[in-house]
């Protein structure tokens, strides 16, 4: 069963051309709740959320009659989370995150409410959740506080050399490939609003493993699909911990998903 | 060691090949040992890391014209639709080849170690120009296995994660910021004409003072004159000089050169290192060589110049790479075909240099 209440302090977006992200509660706000006068403490997704906010405001400005959007909606499958629906959604208003729909469902059926609101990237901070949902297509990302955890003016999406599943047998396989790569060819475009400098949305190519020509092909294949890097590391092999100290994503897109080495 | 100045040098033992020439080193490499099968990129706090620009490693001077007076949106155009078209080799590119081949010959000797040179391209260029930079990569059979291209944020940090032991850039402005943090640096130009150099004995020169040693000495020379300078280096003999910014450098490349020596390869050495300084032998000189003694470090040439112009001498010996802090010494190699870089660090940085042809030769006396 799956209920959505709409924000209606937040104008809905056209869901057929938005970029449609879902949050879990558990990102978005802290485990423990305050007193129920102060609601919710905000979780890791935070930063993330804002600036997503910021994207939304520059693409505005590039055309106010922009219908491509980030499109935020909050999911919670916790029974216990879901009685407290007012309260959460009083703690979103507080804390101006532009959250459009809050979606309720038993966890047996989260994956159900993400297809039901067509989401196209999936956020959460936990492991489980982010596979299953990523098994049944809906390319998801594991937030972790060691992400970009400072306000910041600039997406900054990082892709790994497996960002782009390659084609294995299976019809699972195919359509998780078509939802994953139709997320890219989306981010893609919202990039090329922006001109080189000065850009809401910056985008990074971190291979570790691999050596200069598997980063080439990586560069190849998202530049077919309409991605245009904006900043390519080639590690060979070197640890990674002090690069992504350096380049501080907010969002990290493997195949599934990934864990951060320290 | 050679303590006369201006003295013809004889090199002896080694091959001077016409640089760019792939022929004798194709042959030489079939006689070699094969490469090892897993020539991964070393850990790299094992190795010898050596970062350098995309535009000392090439030659990018038809684009950078492009980006100057049309500006980046053409720039990017023009890059990407060449991006088939490999670029010819830059500055630095002989001294890469020349890592390379040290590194073939430790890899013989040493197969498990890695300690070797690792060569890493960092570039503020856009992700954008990397294809056309790894192809020609590809294009030159350079081992460059790892690259940073930073979209214009500055490189520093990147250059530390990767433990850089010398950064090569184009850009002064990054040069400076590199030595403020610590990193070996230096700037490097591009000769009019590149003299042939060897292409499997790694030549690297240095200059003494504000390069290997702290520009302490040089000050004194500054604020009261050659005399004076004479005195006081006379005087502190025997007090060594504080460390300059490319002290580490040379002391990896003994480190390195020790690895040859115990395997008897120490008269023909694959690394050689050279001072090459307007200190004079009778006087100043012996502070300068006792205080590398004291460093635990060995050069295998000093050359004394006392004040004679460095180009000539350095045409003779072919570094691959020549280092001073003094602008005035960088021009003069690089009108000799020397690939000089210039340091830029010290007094002779704050001090403009003489203007008239006559004060140049005074202060170039060190």
């Amino acid at each position: 069963m799956v209920s959505t209440v709409q924000n209606t302090d937040v104008k809905q977006k056209d869901v057929g051309q938005a970029v449609v992200v879902a949050v879990s509660f558990a990102a978005v706000f802290e485990a423990e709740p305050g007193d129920a006068r102060s609601g919710y403490r905000l979780g890791v997704a935070l930063p993330l959320l804002q600036v997503l906010q910021k994207v939304n405001e520059r693409l505005l400005e590039e055309n106010p009659a922009e219908h491509q959007l980030f499109d935020i909606i909050l999911i919670t499958t916790d029974s216990w989370q879901q009685q407290q629906s007012f309260s959460i959604i009083n703690s979103t208003r507080r804390h101006g995150l532009e959250v459009s729909r809050f979606c309720f469902s038993k966890e047996e059926d989260f994956i159900e409410s993400l297809m039901q609101n067509n989401v196209q990237l999936f956020l959460t901070t936990d492991g489980n959740e982010a596979l299953q949902a990523t098994q049944q297509g809906v390319p998801s990302a594991l937030l972790d506080k060691n992400l970009a955890s400072c306000p910041s003016e600039q997406l900054r999406v990082l892709f790994c050399e497996d960002a782009i599943i390659q084609p294995h047998a299976g019809s699972t396989a195919a359509s998780k490939k078509s939802a994953q790569q139709s997320f890219l060819a989306q981010l893609g475009q919202i990039r090329q609003k922006f001109g080189m400098f000065n850009s809401p949305v910056c985008f990074t190519l971190v291979t570790s493993r691999g050596g200069k020509d598997s980063c080439c092909s990586t560069l190849k294949s998202l530049r077919a699909l309409g991605v245009s890097v904006d900043e390519a590391y080639c590690l060979g092999g070197a640890p990674r911990g002090p690069f992504l100290s350096l380049l501080r994503p907010h969002l990290l897109l493997s195949d599934g998903f990934t864990q951060l080495d320290g | 060691m050679n303590l006369n100045s201006s003295q013809t040098l004889t090199i002896s033992g080694q091959d001077v090949v016409k640089n760019g020439s792939q022929h004798s080193w194709e042959d030489a490499k079939t006689i070699l040992k094969p490469s090892t099968p897993s020539k991964k990129p070393p850990k790299p706090e094992n190795s010898i890391t050596i970062a350098v620009s995309s535009r000392v490693l090439f030659n990018m001077e038809k684009e950078q014209q492009i980006f100057e007076q049309q500006g980046m949106e053409e720039y990017i155009k023009y890059q990407v639709a060449h991006e088939t078209e490999p670029f010819s080799p830059g500055p630095a590119f002989s001294f890469v080849k020349a890592l390379e081949a040290v590194n073939t010959q430790l890899r013989d000797l040493y197969t498990e170690s890695e300690e070797l040179f690792d060569v890493v391209l960092i570039t503020n260029n856009h992700a954008y120009v990397g294809l056309r930079l790894i192809n020609t990569i590809n294009h030159h059979q350079l081992f460059i296995e790892r690259f940073c291209m930073t979209g214009g944020n500055s490189p520093i940090g990147y250059l530390k994660a990767y433990n850089t032991n010398l950064y090569l850039s184009s850009d002064p402005v990054k040069v400076h910021e590199a030595l403020e943090e610590g990193i070996a640096a230096a700037t490097m130009f591009t000769p009019e004409k590149m003299t042939e150099v060897s292409e499997t004995q790694l030549r690297v020169a240095f200059d003494g003072d504000a390069v290997l040693f702290s520009d302490e000495s040089e000050q004194i020379y500054k604020a009261h004159g050659l005399d004076k300078f004479f005195e006081h280096e006379k005087a502190h003999e025997n007090k060594p000089l504080d460390h300059g910014p490319l002290k580490g450098f040379l002391e990896v490349l003994g480190k390195l050169q020790k690895k040859f020596y115990a395997k008897g390869q120490r008269m023909d050495c694959p690394i050689r290192t050279y001072l090459v300084t307007a200190r004079s032998a009778a006087s100043s000189g012996a502070r300068a060589l006792k205080t590398l003694r004291s460093w635990g470090l060995e050069i295998d040439e000093a050359l004394f110049l006392a004040g004679a112009p460095k180009g000539p001498i350095l045409e003779k010996i072919r570094p691959h790479i020549f280092f001073d802090d003094q602008m005035f010494h960088v021009e003069g190699a690089a009108e000799m075909g020397t690939v000089a870089c210039h340091v830029p660090y010290g007094i002779a940085q704050r001090v403009p240099e003489g203007k008239g042809i006559k004060d140049k030769e005074i202060s170039s006396i060190k």
